[in-house]
Order: C-alpha cells, then sequence, then structure tokens
C-alpha cells in the first residue's frame, strides 16, 4: 500500500514486514518474506523463534503507523512492546518462505494498545499471540 | 548460538543448585542490530533479550532449546547499551516430558527490564 519505510521507524538489519497488505477497520495484514539476510535465520535454515514475534510486533506497527499518517503525522511513531501474552509457535519459519499476518488491534487505554497476532504461510498456522504495545510520547 | 557474543558477552555464570542459575552479562553497545532499532537512537529490542533468556536457558540444561510458547513475558523497563550496559539474566528450568518450562529476569541493581515464562523444547 504504501512504502513500507514510512510506516515503521525500524531499519536494517532489523527489518521484519516487507508490506502492508490491507487496513479494515481495526485488522491488517502485513507480509514478510524470510531472506538471506534475514537477522534471525540460523544456520539451519530457519529463522529463531523471537524473529516471528518481532515480525508480528513491526506488523502492529505498520498499522499503527499507517494510522498516525492518515490522521496526518509526518514520522512513523516509535512503539515498544509491553507484554507477550500468550504466544505460541507451532514451527520456526524457512527461508524463502512468505509469511502472512494478521493484526486486530484493541482499543488503546493510556498509550497502550493490545494486539492479537496470526501469522500464516500459505494455509498452515505458524504463531498466534497477544500483545500490549506502548507508543513513545502518548 | 545466534546472539552470543554478537548482541551479549557472558561475563560469568552462577549456578544455584540444580536447574537454576545467574548469567552475568555484557550488552555489546556495538551489535549491528542498533543501526536498524533505532537509528540515531539505540534501544534493545525486546525480541532479542528473549533470545538472550532463551540462550541462557540453553547454556543450563547443556542443548539448544526452542520456544515453543511464552505464557507471558514482561517488559517492564526500556533497556539500552547505555543505561544497561551489564544486566543478569536469571534462569530457572524444569524438564517435564521432554518439555521445559522457562522462568527468566533480566534486571541489574536499578530495576528489573524483563520477567518471562515460556515453555520450551
Amino acid at each position: 500500500m504504501t512504502d513500507i519505510k514510512k510506516l515503521i521507524p525500524q531499519r536494517s538489519p532489523i527489518m521484519m514486514v516487507d508490506e502492508l497488505l490491507e487496513v479494515h477497520d481495526d485488522v491488517a495484514r502485513c507480509s514478510l518474506t524470510i531472506r538471506e539476510d534475514n537477522f534471525f535465520l540460523e544456520p539451519d535454515g530457519a529463522i529463531a523463534e523471537p524473529g516471528v514475534i518481532e515480525h508480528i510486533a513491526q506488523s502492529a506497527s505498520a498499522f499503527a503507523g499507517y494510522s498516525a499518517i492518515q490522521a496526518g503525522a509526518t514520522e512513523p511513531p516509535v512503539g515498544y512492546i509491553g507484554e507477550v501474552k500468550r504466544f505460541r509457535l507451532n514451527r520456526r519459519p524457512r527461508k524463502a518462505e512468505t509469511l502472512v499476518t494478521t493484526i486486530t488491534m484493541g482499543p488503546t487505554v493510556g498509550g497502550v494498545t493490545i494486539i492479537t497476532g496470526e501469522t500464516v504461510s500459505g494455509e498452515e498456522t505458524i504463531a498466534t499471540t497477544q500483545m500490549k504495545i506502548y507508543v513513545a510520547g502518548e | 548460538m545466534l546472539l552470543e557474543n554478537k548482541y551479549y558477552k557472558v561475563l560469568r555464570a552462577r549456578k544455584e543448585g540444580e536447574g537454576r542459575a545467574v548469567y552475568h552479562v555484557a550488552i555489546l553497545p556495538n551489535c549491528n542490530v542498533y543501526e536498524g532499532h533505532f537509528p540515531g537512537n539505540p534501544v534493545c529490542p525486546g525480541v532479542c533479550n528473549i533470545q538472550t533468556i532463551k540462550e541462557c536457558a540453553s547454556l543450563l540444561v547443556g542443548k539448544e532449546l526452542r520456544i515453543l510458547s511464552i505464557k507471558q513475558c514482561l517488559l517492564t523497563a526500556i533497556a539500552t547499551p547505555t543505561v544497561c550496559p551489564e544486566v543478569d539474566v536469571e534462569v530457572e528450568v524444569s524438564e517435564s516430558d521432554g518439555k521445559y518450562s522457562i522462568v527468566a529476569t533480566i534486571s541489574d541493581e536499578k530495576r528489573q527490564y524483563m520477567a518471562f515464562k515460556g515453555e520450551g523444547v
């Protein structure tokens, strides 16, 4: 939809979202293809589990960035993970796989937003989680 | 391991009985992760601290663990290589039916940065 660098503050080597695919009300979908130079890639050709968490967090960040820019901001907001809850990983994604993550944004109270994320590869669920995200300056 | 001697370095380890240890680690300020997290504003990625806990738990049990689930991981303060150049990673691991329960914290004398409860294999 928009250049991802306009939506998230993270940069190489730890950019874990390629694209914001779509936004509908409080739901957004983002994608990431695991490339050779992925920061979390391990010698066995799959990424370390926290890489999936970072991908989900940055998907939420891209959604928040999109909303902020729609509201008139010029820079993507810097968000911090406050809590990861009920994270389940079915398997580690491998090099060349494309992950698609659906983020559902909950209410924001006192600068803290509760989100849920589900990551799939094709039809297969890779991971699900809840997170609390803080946005700096709010 | 992915981040050992890249993002952190174990300076000393203190075993506290079976299945429990404290790893005193340096957060390495020259890790390339800070080029992108964030440009001009180095902040420890929470997920790198989760990986550090996993790797310390792996050192404790003597095999490379994988995270299956996280019941809850609280990120209680923002960590940076300047705010906390050295931290204690306290790890407690217990095994049942081939799965490892991992309870861990990252803290220094000033504050706690992370409290983790999860399951690995």
